[in-house]
């Protein structure tokens, strides 16, 4: 079968495979170690390993360098690109450089408001939204044009991602956003973190009703939690997150909630196998890194399949 | 209509520093509504930067419907009060920012006066509603997506100003990420959309903007209209309504 780019992530979504890709933020400063240091941790234990793209709208190294790194290192890297910050002429002329550089995992996202993030008063740009991004990438690769319609002079070879939040209100409405973006050419998708199983299947029904999963391939995210605070703290601070109150109930009445954090983490990567139409896991592991191996491993999702 | 908001007095009276003889000059329409500069508020502004010992040599104010910003009902008052702004060291403008360069481009190129002119009021853009609650839904893009849209513009209501739906941002009651007070656009637009049964519109991809169109500065012609004519087509409207 013909591949869009071969990505090791493509190959293995495309083998049938269950992927697991995960997380790493990169630094807040210019040293390489930060992210090297992660990506030596996941390496042997993830298809390809996302790096963010100023999460939070806080600065941190860009993901387009932060990603060479990784490339460098021998992972799949998926740079992360959100529309805040840059225009459709920027955004275009970073693909073409990081496909250069053999970064062809793309995930296409709106990012968060610049309001909530460290530089309150920057002005932020969001000339695309991330459904136009998905269609300009899927014409720079497959037409071979820019998004004005002048031609690409040769290949632009790129696995196009798009984020999904089965748990945002208007609930009906996320089914539909999630056909749009694969119209516009989403080859992959990756999740909001999902604490309630219940709710993400029945979303994942409607998916299927639409025949969604067919079309694309649907990774579930996961944030293990590492503390009672950091429940409390997604559930009314982090944008698109939803903890219900059972997850923070279960947190403060166990003994360790460290433990307790992986343990539901891993009954949920249980239950998710079993949903139909799911085609992997997604790990956001924030500062938390380390844990990844244990939880894929714990998991018995590895050795990870060589495609 | 152009939403405003008076000045801090004190940035006004900073303004006028060293200016003795001022002409005031006001706005019959959105300043009027806004209460930034109708008449009332041109005799008010004349009390208070009298007692700061400014002399008022002038006081234009322009009754409701009469606007500073169209030069052919607004020129009218200019050149009847032509002897004090000759005369005056600063003009101070109670109308939003059309206004005020409307009538400083008007007294340089036609009438040859070159006066110090400053604003009262800060204006806030488009906004409608009233009389006491307005509300930005407008921002004169130059190319209008509404039809796309359900009828909300999600450029204003939006602050990532999203034409394809919501990001996932979105509270679990629909709430903006920006400002949980405020009702995301997209629930918004995804309610009038099921209201009016055409919730598989909202598949369709909407094109990335023009943001060409919205290049500055703008400008247009138009054919002039008969002033006298329309006036009396407005009294004739309000007539028949009985109001």
């Amino acid at each position: 079968m013909t591949m869009k780019a071969g990505t090791n992530l493509e190959k293995v979504l495309e083998s049938g495979a269950f992927a697991v890709t995960a997380e790493a933020g990169p630094a807040k400063g210019a040293v390489t170690s930060v992210i090297e240091r992660k990506g030596e941790m996941l390496k042997p234990c993830c298809d390809a390993v996302n790096v963010t793209d100023n999460q939070s709208a806080v600065v941190r190294m860009s993901s387009w360098s932060s990603c060479v790194l990784l490339k460098r290192l021998g992972l799949d890297p998926v740079m992360q690109i959100v529309v805040r910050d840059r225009n459709r002429l920027a955004i275009q002329s970073d693909v073409l450089g990081a496909v250069a550089m053999g970064i062809q995992n793309i995930l296409c996202l709106s990012g968060d408001h610049q309001a909530i993030g460290n530089h309150p008063d920057a002005k932020g740009v969001y000339d695309i939204d991330s459904i136009q991004l998905i269609q300009m990438l899927k014409g720079m690769r497959d037409e071979k044009k820019f998004q004005c319609g002048e031609e690409i002079s040769g290949e632009v070879p790129i696995f196009i991602g798009a984020a999904a939040n089965p748990f945002a209100a208007p609930f009906e409405y996320r089914v539909l956003r999630l056909a749009k973006k694969v119209k516009a050419g989403a080859d992959f998708i990756q999740t909001q973190a999902i604490f309630d199983v219940a709710k993400f299947a029945k979303w994942m029904e409607m998916v299927r009703d639409r025949g969604l999963d067919k079309q694309t391939h649907i990774l579930a995210g996961l944030v293990p939690i590492k503390s009672v605070g950091m429940a409390r703290y997604m559930k009314d601070y982090v944008s698109g997150v939803y903890v219900p109150d059972e997850v923070v109930t279960r947190l403060e009445g166990a003994k360790n909630a460290k433990e307790e954090g992986i343990k539901i983490c891993l009954e949920t990567i249980e239950q998710l196998k079993e949903i139909q139409g799911v085609h992997g896991i997604h790990i956001m592991a924030v500062a938390w890194e380390e844990m990844v191996p244990h939880i894929v491993e714990q998991a018995k999702l590895l050795p990870r399949p060589v495609v | 209509m152009n939403a405003q908001v008076p000045k801090p007095f004190e940035e006004i009276v900073g303004y006028l520093e060293g200016k003795k003889k001022i002409v005031l000059m006001g706005c019959g329409g959105c300043a009027t509504v806004f209460h930034t500069g109708g008449i009332k508020e041109v005799n008010e502004m004349a009390e208070k930067l009298a007692k700061q010992g400014k002399e008022i040599t002038g006081k234009i104010g322009l009754p409701f419907a009469v606007f500073a910003c169209y030069l052919p009902m607004s020129s009218m008052l200019l050149n009847e009060h032509k002897k004090e702004i000759q005369e005056c060291d600063a003009i101070l403008m109670q109308s939003c920012g059309d206004g005020a360069q409307a009538v400083r481009r008007y007294l340089e190129e036609e009438m040859g006066i070159v006066k110090p002119l400053y604003p009262a009021n800060n204006a806030l853009g488009f906004s409608s509603g009233g009389p006491t609650s307005f509300k930005e839904e407008c921002q004169a893009c130059g190319e209008c997506e509404l039809g796309k849209t359900f009828g909300i513009c999600p450029f204003v209501q939006c602050p990532k100003g999203l034409l394809n739906g919501p990001c996932g941002g979105t509270t679990a009651d629909g709430k903006c990420e920006v400002d949980p007070t405020r009702d995301c656009a997209w629930a918004m637009i995804y309610r009038r959309a099921e209201e009016l049964s055409q919730v598989d519109k909202l598949l369709e991809i909407v094109a990335p903007h023009q943001w060409s169109k919205a290049v500055r500065p703008r400008r247009l012609e138009v054919e002039p209209i008969d002033l006298m004519e329309e006036l009396k087509g407005t009294k004739r409207v309000i007539e028949q309504l009985g109001v």
